[in-house]
């Protein structure tokens, strides 16, 4: 009925996968049960869903906080009311990809930590590692419960415009959204009453209850009520909001760096009847502002001497210490021998093609081809110190070429890849906008899980390829169909 | 086969009650062919628990925490250490050669840790000085003792015109500094012509007075010298690092090495002092009591009370968190 | 509960007992100075705020305007409600976990009213009574949810001693700052306007009326305002009330914790109740008053030590 004042100026991006429609225009079976739904909504009940939408994030507090000039704002995440979904089959590929890959990652982990053998046998070179700032000696020989390291992690995946997924980024530090993924979900529910389970849509409502029974695994006591916390930097940390909605959900206690205290090697908070142990913390510090006492001395988030009691296995810190070595932008680039390496088996996930800016040879065809690459910066993420060649000026260039040659091994290029594309709805009619998606796996002792969903997040200004909530992007409610 | 008798005792006074301060210390003697420790007594106060550990560079870290409320800690390490004298390199092998070993050394681990230079601005100058000091047909060993012989002659030693934390391009602007200073600058053009160098915390011993270094921990530096080994040489001192000099711990740099470190929570100002004694053989080392070597006070406390607008909510808090935690470290 | 977390409870509602005491007394020293053709001073309520500070009140110049803006919207007053509000705002922020959605909407949108920027401006051109009347209904709508919506545990528990501790603060120091000036100046025993905006400022002026039938006297004001128990703002009642909240802390403490505090605050309460206008004006007010204030900061110095960790 309101079919065509929907889509009516919907035209598909050339060179570019849409995920709903194929390329002669037919919607793709799984997008039909939605479209439908859609059609007989008029564009004005479409647009009261995308205001109570906002209404209920508002009212939520669902927030993050943006510095400017030292003063905290708080904004909205913007969020897209259509789905992006994803049939069965194309998932049970990506989970099978993502679940290969980060098991690689951590056999990693591990054998960077202890024994080396990768680097002996030079799969990758050895200056790849020890130039890595996030190469934490301190991590040296250090052993972690069940060698577990990468106990969540957040696989940014990109499709090409045959369709083809790639592995964009690993997050294997503090990966943050995941409480998007879960309230964009529960806004869908009221937004769409009964569309999800008529279309066959998995639920990830099971996420906090996976992450907190792997919590409860790690506890270095064997008690049968180990005390876990969420460690916040606190309430300027532009994901607070995130941390009181995990702790939540898990009933656990949200602390910061000053709730907590070493005494002979295990950790404590402070609380009005004393001192507690704590056995697991899931902390959303990075590694650098830890421990002042071993990282950066200036740290006031962490808490001074933790690294002794996690070295003694005294506490489970989760992720683990020294993370960064394995999702270093220069280091992406062997996963793939990884995986080989310590498994044998071919990636199903691929890599996005990654030159090295401290390569001379990559660099000069880098160079020579600079309008149709992105060059990233290796220690920076969320979309900052990003250069893309097709959208910048030769003096914009000019000027990071300058910054390249200072420093090239904080720099990697990648060819400008053409992101998929899925439908919004941008002021009253649906368009389409460039998208991507984040699953977050959860490893424990029993294996690798990953809810069937995660966060896409889309660039909504037309043309753009960032997707990065800093560079104006939102998110949608990603549905995996049984 | 000299034996030494060392005190070492840092204390921090603070002006009022401080808590929940951790702390790392360095003050365990190398264990080695040409080093051995024959007692050691750590007496701290509050009698924590040390926890011990090997860190990455084999040195062996003690940890404890003290959570009451003090107005003072003392750390008082009392060892007894016999050294015994290494013979210097031979230095027969052709330089080319030499050098050639160090070039494959250099992806190797841990040699590729020691070769890490620092960037700083006046590198090119320094650079300029390293090309300068080269002579054709030198050999790493002879180019290193003419270094230590530069970082000597060039820079003054001067205390309290640098800090703990002062970086290269400071120490070069100054052509000044203590040993750790003196260390540092050694390691970096070590580096620069591709000769692993570490830094070394420890102790002179020199039996005599007028050395400098005395009286505190020592830092020197060591390169390693194809055929031989790590070679101790004393920039400071202008001379080959043997068994006058007590190994604590080495590393790429100070923060590898510091012999003791902490953080605590309080909003006290602290004022660290540290003192070594040597004696020698049969003789005691001498009462250091009143004698304490080095006395850094600290920056005051932050004061939150003003009426500073000029400051957001976040500056503030961020302030008061700082005023509840601060650190110290004491310089070489 | 984690120390910081009771902590952000007491503090934060003291802060906001604090901003309901500056609005009270603004809004009746306002009314007030319109009243008096001349010889009325801000200075009482700039000390009880701000301090003696000679230079601050020379720079506000005893101007009723300059001396509002400054308590309510200058943000390099600590004392402002700007600054205080934010406080508390923050403090709700690090417990928003354990608080429900409601009562932080409600501290949210008094934080919004005050952070707006016309508020200055109208200050200085409108009726500031109306303006501050605005403020003060954004305390009663934060007291009505605290009180309907908090669950009755520790977290309220904290919050009540913090209130009521900073509101028996406030009222011994306006008593001790009306009370100094008859000294030297006796004639204002018997002015009773002076005595009227002292209870109007403690919003116990009615109750005054119903409960003394002889007029406006100095030692009534001090019984009322010390030792009725039935009235909310008396040093007796916000002590009764930290008893009362204290008590029942008792399986949140650590048992030696609990009993110092407990026998500490039991006393200061049994001084109090024991005590009379008589033998109170026989030892001298300011002095008595000095001492009730000192127990006060002790039991907040006791609160800060052994239950929110910072000794």
């Amino acid at each position: 009925m309101y079919k065509e004042a929907h889509f009516d100026g919907y035209n598909s991006i050339p060179g570019v996968w849409d995920e709903m429609y194929l390329q002669n225009s037919d919607i793709r079976p799984h997008y039909q049960r939605v479209i439908d739904y859609l059609s007989k909504e008029s564009p004005d009940d479409l647009g009261k869903k995308e205001e109570l939408a906002q209404r209920l994030f508002m009212k939520q507090g669902i927030t993050f906080t943006v510095y400017n000039s030292g003063e905290g704002i708080e904004k909205i995440f913007p969020f897209d009311i259509i789905p992006r979904i994803i049939t069965g089959s194309e998932w049970n590929f990506v989970e099978k990809g993502i679940k290969q890959r980060l098991t690689a990652l951590n056999l990693f982990l591990k054998d960077i930590y202890h024994n080396q053998f990768i680097v002996k046998d030079g799969i990758i070179p050895i200056d790849a590692i020890y130039s890595c700032p996030h190469f934490l000696r301190e991590m040296y020989q250090v052993d972690v419960p069940y060698d577990i390291y990468v106990h969540i992690a957040g696989i940014d995946l990109i499709r090409d415009e045959e369709g083809t997924f790639y592995v964009l980024e690993d997050n294997l530090r503090t990966p943050s959204g995941v409480s998007y993924m879960l309230e964009n979900r529960e806004i869908t529910k009221r937004l769409f009453p009964d569309l999800l389970p008529n279309c066959g849509v998995r639920s990830v409502t099971d996420y906090p209850n996976i992450l907190y029974r792997n919590l409860q695994a790690l506890s270095p006591r064997r008690v049968s009520n180990p005390t876990i916390v969420l460690l916040s930097p606190g309430i300027y940390n532009s994901a607070y909001f995130e941390h009181t909605t995990l702790a939540r959900l898990m009933g656990v206690e949200l602390v910061e760096g000053r709730d907590l205290v070493v005494n002979n090697q295990k950790v404590y908070m402070k609380t009005t009847t004393g001192l507690q142990q704590v056995d697991v913390i899931y902390r959303r510090v990075d590694d650098e502002y830890l421990d002042p006492l071993v990282f950066n001395p200036n740290s006031v988030l962490g808490v001074p001497g933790i690294m002794g009691a996690y070295r003694k296995g005294n506490v489970a810190i989760v992720n683990a210490i020294g993370n960064g070595v394995a999702d270093d932008k220069s280091i992406y680039i062997y996963v793939p021998d990884m995986i080989k390496y310590y498994l044998n088996e071919e990636p199903l996930l691929k890599n996005v093609p990654t030159y090295r800016l401290n390569n001379p040879d990559e660099q000069k065809l880098v160079f020579e081809n600079i309008n149709k690459m992105v060059i990233k910066k290796t220690n920076e993420s969320g979309g900052y110190g990003m250069l893309m060649g097709h959208a910048s000026t030769e003096e914009e260039i000019d000027r990071y070429k300058l910054e390249i040659l200072k420093e090239p091994r904080n720099f990697i290029a990648q060819p400008t890849i053409s992101l998929s594309a899925a439908p919004c709805y941008i002021q009253g009619a649906l368009r389409p906008r460039r998208i991507d998606l984040r699953p977050y796996a959860l490893c424990g002792p029993d294996g690798i899980e990953i809810v069937p969903g995660g966060l896409t997040r889309v660039a909504l200004k037309e043309g753009s390829l960032v997707v990065n909530s800093s560079q104006g992007g939102g998110s949608k409610d990603t549905w995996v169909l049984a | 086969m000299p034996e030494f008798k060392i005190q070492h005792i840092t204390r921090y006074s603070y002006d009022g009650a401080v808590r929940d301060s951790a702390n790392q210390v360095i003050l365990f003697p190398i264990v080695d062919v040409h080093q051995t420790v024959l007692k050691h007594d750590l007496h701290i106060t509050g009698n924590p628990i040390v926890d011990t550990h090997v860190d990455y560079y084999g040195n062996e870290v003690g940890s404890f925490t003290y959570s009451v409320p003090h107005n003072q800690m003392v750390i008082n390490s009392q060892l007894v250490v016999n050294t015994m004298p290494r013979q210097l390199p031979m230095d027969d092998i052709f330089p080319a050669q030499q050098w050639e070993t160090l070039t494959q050394l250099q992806y190797t681990v841990p040699y590729i840790d020691f070769l890490k230079r620092e960037y700083f601005d006046g590198i090119d100058e320094l650079k300029a000085v390293v090309s300068g000091q080269k002579n054709e047909g030198d050999t790493p060993y002879q180019l290193a003792l003419r270094f230590c012989q530069y970082v000597y002659k060039n820079f003054e030693y001067i205390k309290g015109v640098t800090t703990v934390e002062s970086k290269l391009e400071e120490i070069w602007k100054l052509k000044a500094g203590v040993c750790q200073d003196f260390a540092h600058m050694l390691t970096e053009m070590l580096r620069l012509v591709n000769i692993p160098a570490r830094y070394v915390s420890g102790y002179i011993c020199p039996n005599h007075s007028g050395m400098r270094g005395e009286g505190a921990t020592h830092a020197w530096a060591e390169a390693y010298i194809p055929n031989y080994g790590w070679l101790g040489l004393d920039p400071t001192n202008n001379c080959i690092a043997n068994e006058t000099h007590v190994r604590l711990a080495v590393g790429r740099n100070f923060l590898d090495c510091s012999p003791v470190k902490g953080v605590y929570k309080g909003s006290s100002g602290h004022h660290l002092e540290v003192a070594v004694s040597v004696g020698y053989q049969d003789h005691e080392p001498e009462p250091i009591a009143d004698k304490f070597a080095e006395r850094v006070t600290a920056p005051g406390p932050f004061t939150n009370n003003g009426n500073d607008g000029s400051k957001n909510s976040y500056q503030r808090y961020m302030e008061m968190i700082q005023q509840q935690q601060q650190q110290q470290q004491q310089q070489q | 509960m984690l120390s910081r977390v009771a902590a952000s409870f007491y503090w934060l509602s003291r802060y906001i007992e604090r901003s309901d005491g500056i609005l009270r007394m603004l809004k009746i020293n306002y009314a007030s100075s319109q009243d008096a053709i001349q010889g009325f001073t801000w200075e009482p309520v700039i000390r009880i705020f701000s301090g003696a500070d000679q230079e601050l009140f020379d720079k506000l110049n005893n101007d009723s305007r300059t001396v509002i803006n400054y308590m309510v919207t200058d943000k390099t007053n600590p004392n402002s409600i700007i600054s205080i509000i934010t406080h508390s705002r923050e403090n709700a922020r690090g417990v928003q976990e354990h608080i429900n959605t409601d009562l932080w909407q409600c501290l949210n949108e008094y934080y919004h009213c005050v952070q707006d920027k016309s508020l200055s401006t109208r200050l200085k051109k409108e009726d500031p009574i109306s303006v501050l009347d605005i403020l003060i209904k954004q305390v009663m709508l934060y007291y009505g949810t605290a009180e309907v919506t908090m669950e009755r545990g520790p977290g309220r528990s904290f919050m009540n001693i913090g209130k009521y501790l900073e509101r028996a603060i406030q009222s011994i120091d306006i008593l001790d700052i009306k009370f100094g000036p008859l000294n030297n100046n006796p004639d204002l025993l018997t002015d009773t306007t002076y005595w009227k905006h002292l209870l109007q400022s403690l919003g116990g002026y009615e109750l005054y009326l119903k409960t003394y039938r002889d007029g406006l006297e100095a030692h009534n004001v001090l019984e009322q305002v010390i030792l009725n128990n039935d009235f909310p703002r008396s040093v007796i009642y916000s002590v009764n009330n930290i008893q009362r909240y204290f008590d029942r802390l008792k399986l949140d403490s650590s048992m030696t914790d609990y009993q110092e505090l407990s026998f500490f605050i039991g006393k200061l309460q049994s001084h109090i109740k024991y005590s009379s206008v008589k033998g109170i004006q026989n030892d001298g007010l300011h002095l008595y008053l000095t001492h009730l204030k000192d127990q006060l900061y002790q039991i907040g110095n006791l609160m800060n030590e052994r239950y929110f960790a910072n000794s």
